[in-house]
């Protein structure tokens, strides 16, 4: 907060001039600098301009705020600052039972909750060493897929959105709101569900989830590729997305990226394939790439991907054995002394949990990695000398969720 | 004293509407008659001395108060049109079909609390949405409504317009700088950048146009493009009229080229401190600007209010054919109101009463388990739609003005509805490809068409 100095008429005489302080907000923070990097950022140069974007601003996708140093429309340099959503869920889990942690999970990506419950329970189970029963594995992996679908569905309109366009993100709700009912149907909720539990899933399928599915699935892929033939085939909206925020792949490598957004600067690595879990060896799906690496390409990605994610969902309903979804599990569970880590391939990347466990019915150390953050520090590499409309793409193309970035 | 009080007390809100309005409205005519007998012949010649103040006055006071409605009529065929396209239900709440939806809007902003944030220039702030808003307004003066229904004929209409229309952007600038925030102040910049910019090939692609015209009056150029459709400067003018509607597109700040307050990018732009009735005023220009451009667009390149065809050789052609089937009925009745006396009097008593029980009695017989008093209204309310229609008809053939207007509208609200459709469909534009598409693509289309045009008119003329 500083202040300038302001003159205004006075409310008895309007003749008389009165000078005022009147605040005005500059994203400055209110201490000295505390590194290198900090002082030369907010050491506004001749004809730059420092603009706040958030923490309550439409494109963000939650609650984050990015400082922007802009001269004129470009951006010179830009600071997210992180931490408006901030919760402390790890030290939350450390205070919770194996159990209760799993209600931890669902929160921290509230679009795809199931990603972050799935890679929780396979640690636990490593660290138990349960044996999960096939039909809980099929389970688990349908419903995933699903709930990958609809994140991807998702991301795709607000991407949309946050170009300016108003329709596509409604055609998207259409059909991750069939999604979200129908998961809804053996769950109970739309949003959190809270299915996985350590040895299995809550509940088996039911008739209504399988009617709805069976409905929807006969027609999802009409659907999908009529939505996106809005956007794809939309010369605005390819020009606005194609060269911007273009990543090679070493560099994405070296910012440690993982999910769609590798794989569309051309690096074929997929958690589903590369360090396989559940019953992913026994399916055949395509891990889609693009060379590009640009906006464009993350966005084509997720289109291949949702197609990819319904090959899958028809192969779980055909090879779905009959049994138990529930390992037997004590209620009280202790593990021995140890550490697990585990990650699944989520929607936006790669989720992975590692808890470490000291014979107590609480884990003792959790830790939670989320990749929406590693995706997030990229902004300095990929949208300096942008014009601001640019960040706006690449943060939707990047598709990144606040609730696992400030945990 | 206490019979009255409890009698009006007992009276509904509309019987108390119509209890205090009657008496109003009987006093104010019956002194309105009084006076027209007492000074009507002075008044008169008073009048018929200063019909220029006279007319300035009537068309200013017909032309504010005409934006307000066309404001309302935009707002909510956008709410419904981009509903419908969101496969959303929309407004359906106030009025039918939600219609009244834009007016409750617009009670609800003069409502709001009137803000001035601390650090603004507060006589800058408060002005700046009256320029808008007074820009958007002359821009009407020239428009050619229908035959003869105009504010004024300036023989340079069409250069007027252009300038008024350009001063709009001095509002959105000192809206922008004025607001002290720095959305605020990109969104002021975006807008005078892009209108500046967009000015340029909007007027080019004009000028080819005002060669084959010879004209720069808006009534003469609507006057040629009369007769069959083949006549309008659209089939002379194709690529003309392209360049002249994405220009107007950005002119008036609507999507693909909304930069000026993209939502997603600096919040709200320009209007991001404004509340209240200011901000009500920036919306009522902005939708003022979609009929006044798509008017515009209609009036120089599809006929303005020309209807596609010719009517009279149609009309002969029935009047012809008519007789022939044993119908002498002529299509324009000569009625003379005075020469019927009585009689008329009777046929406006006896005419609505006999239509509706003519209406009403097939539903009353064919359906036993019909009410009368709903066989009535659904009479009554057919009787007024025939009539109606027949009346409009009637106008249609007898005024040409009514068939203008019609015929204005009709294109004038296509053209409206094609904005709104852009809306639904298209992303937002970067601001440095919003740039580079006017000055490389419709700058230069817009000078070969300039050229092209003028050398086909000395090749035809020589």
């Amino acid at each position: 907060m500083t202040t300038t100095d302001h003159r205004r008429a006075s409310a008895d005489d309007p003749r008389v001039m009165l000078d005022e302080q009147v605040g005005v907000f500059e994203p400055i923070p209110p201490y000295p600098p505390r590194t290198e990097r900090e002082a030369e950022f907010y050491s506004v140069g001749d004809g730059e301009l420092l603009i706040n974007i958030g923490p309550h601003h439409p494109a963000t996708h939650g609650v984050m705020r990015v400082v922007m140093k802009l001269n004129g429309e470009t951006i010179v340099d830009l600071d997210p600052v992180l931490g408006y959503l901030h919760r402390g869920v790890e030290k939350l889990c450390e205070n919770a039972d194996f159990h209760q942690t799993i209600a931890y999970m669902d929160p921290l990506e509230y679009v795809s909750s199931l990603f972050c419950e799935w890679p929780a329970v396979m640690a636990y189970e490593k660290l138990l060493d349960v044996e999960v029963p096939r039909r809980a594995e099929y389970i688990r992996v349908l419903t995933g897929e699903l709930n990958r679908v609809s994140s991807h569905l998702l991301a795709m309109g607000f991407h949309a959105l946050d170009l300016g366009g108003l329709t596509p993100i409604l055609y998207s709700f259409i059909e991750r709101d069939e999604i979200v009912e129908m998961l809804a149907a053996i769950t109970g909720q739309r949003m959190l569900f809270n299915y996985f539990r350590i040895g299995g899933v809550n509940g088996d399928l039911n008739h209504e989830f399988m009617s709805r599915l069976g409905d929807w699935m006969s027609r999802a892929t009409e659907q999908v590729e009529a939505n996106v033939g809005l956007l794809s085939e939309n010369e605005i909206f390819v020009r606005r997305n194609r060269d911007i925020g273009v990543m090679d792949p070493e560099t994405a490598i070296k910012m440690c990226w993982t999910g769609p957004n590798l794989r569309a600067s051309g690096v074929p690595f997929d958690i589903r394939r590369a360090h396989p879990y559940s019953v992913y060896p026994e399916l055949d799906f395509d891990i889609p790439t693009r060379k590009e690496g640009d906006s464009l390409a993350r966005y084509l990605l997720r289109i291949d991907e949702v197609k990819q994610s319904l090959r899958i969902i028809d192969q779980c309903l055909h090879q779905m054995p009959d049994g138990p979804v529930l390992a037997k599990l004590p209620r009280l569970l202790r593990p021995r002394p140890g550490r697990a880590f585990a990650a699944v391939e989520g929607p936006r990347g790669e989720y992975a949990i590692y808890a470490v466990s000291d014979g107590t019915d609480q884990p003792f150390r959790f830790r939670i990695h989320d990749p929406s953050f590693l995706h997030l520090q990229s902004f300095g590499r990929l949208v300096p000398g942008k014009l601001i409309a640019d960040w706006m793409t690449v943060n939707a193309s990047l598709d990144p969720i606040m609730g696992g970035i400030d945990k | 004293m206490t019979a009255v009080a409890r009698a009006w007390g007992r009276l509904t809100l509309p019987g108390k509407v119509v209890f205090t309005l009657v008496p109003i409205l009987a006093v104010l005519t019956a002194s309105l008659i009084a006076l027209i007998v007492l000074f009507g012949g002075a008044a008169l010649d008073i009048l018929n001395a200063n019909l220029g103040v006279v007319r300035f006055v009537a068309a200013a006071t017909v032309i504010l108060v005409i934006t307000i409605p066309i404001a309302f009529l935009n707002i909510y065929l956008e709410m419904k049109i981009i509903a419908l396209m969101n496969l959303r239900v929309g407004p359906d709440r106030v009025g039918p079909w939600g219609t009244a939806l834009s007016v409750v809007h617009g009670l609800k902003v003069l409502m709001k609390e009137d803000f001035t944030p601390s650090g603004a220039d507060s006589v800058v702030f408060t002005w700046a949405p009256v320029v808008t808003y007074a820009a958007a307004v002359l821009t009407l003066v020239v428009l050619p409504f229908a035959p003869g229904l105009y504010a004024q004929d300036f023989n340079i209409g069409l250069l007027f317009f252009f300038a008024m229309g350009g001063l709009g952007v001095v509002g959105l600038l000192m809206g922008g700088w004025a607001s002290f925030n720095k959305y605020s102040l990109l969104g002021g910049l975006r807008s005078a950048a892009q209108i500046i910019s967009y000015e340029i090939p909007l007027t080019l692609s004009v000028v080819g146009l005002l060669i084959l015209a010879g004209t720069m009056s808006l009534n003469t150029i609507v006057v040629q493009q009369d007769g069959w459709f083949a006549n309008w400067y659209v089939f002379r003018q194709p690529l003309a009229f392209v360049i002249f509607f994405i220009a107007a597109t950005a002119e008036a700040n609507r999507t693909p080229f909304d930069l000026t307050e993209a939502d997603s990018e600096i919040v709200a732009g320009f209007a991001t401190e404004y509340s209240g009735m200011r901000f009500g005023f920036f919306f009522f220009a902005e939708y003022v600007n979609v009929f006044i451009l798509s008017a515009l667009t209609v009036v120089l390149f599809l006929g303005g209010w020309n209807a596609p065809f010719e009517i009279d050789p149609l009309l002969d052609w029935i009047g012809g054919i008519l007789p022939g089937l044993g119908i002498t009925t002529p299509v324009t009745i000569a009625l003379d109101p005075g020469g019927l006396g009585l009689p008329l009097l009777f046929l406006l008593l006896l005419v609505p009463p006999l239509g509706t029980l003519l209406f009403a009695a097939p539903f009353f017989l064919l359906r036993s388990s019909m009410r009368w008093w709903v066989a009535l209204i659904i009479g009554f309310l057919l009787f007024n739609v025939v009539a109606g229609g027949l009346v409009m008809a009637w106008a249609y053939v007898s005024f040409e003005a009514v068939a203008g207007l019609l015929w204005f509208l009709g294109k004038t609200f296509f053209f409206v509805f094609v904005f709104v459709w852009m809306r639904g469909t298209l992303p937002r534009v970067r601001i440095d490809q919003l740039m580079g598409f006017a000055w490389k693509w419709l700058l230069p289309a817009s000078l070969l068409n300039l050229f092209v045009t003028a050398l086909a008119v000395v090749v035809v003329g020589s």
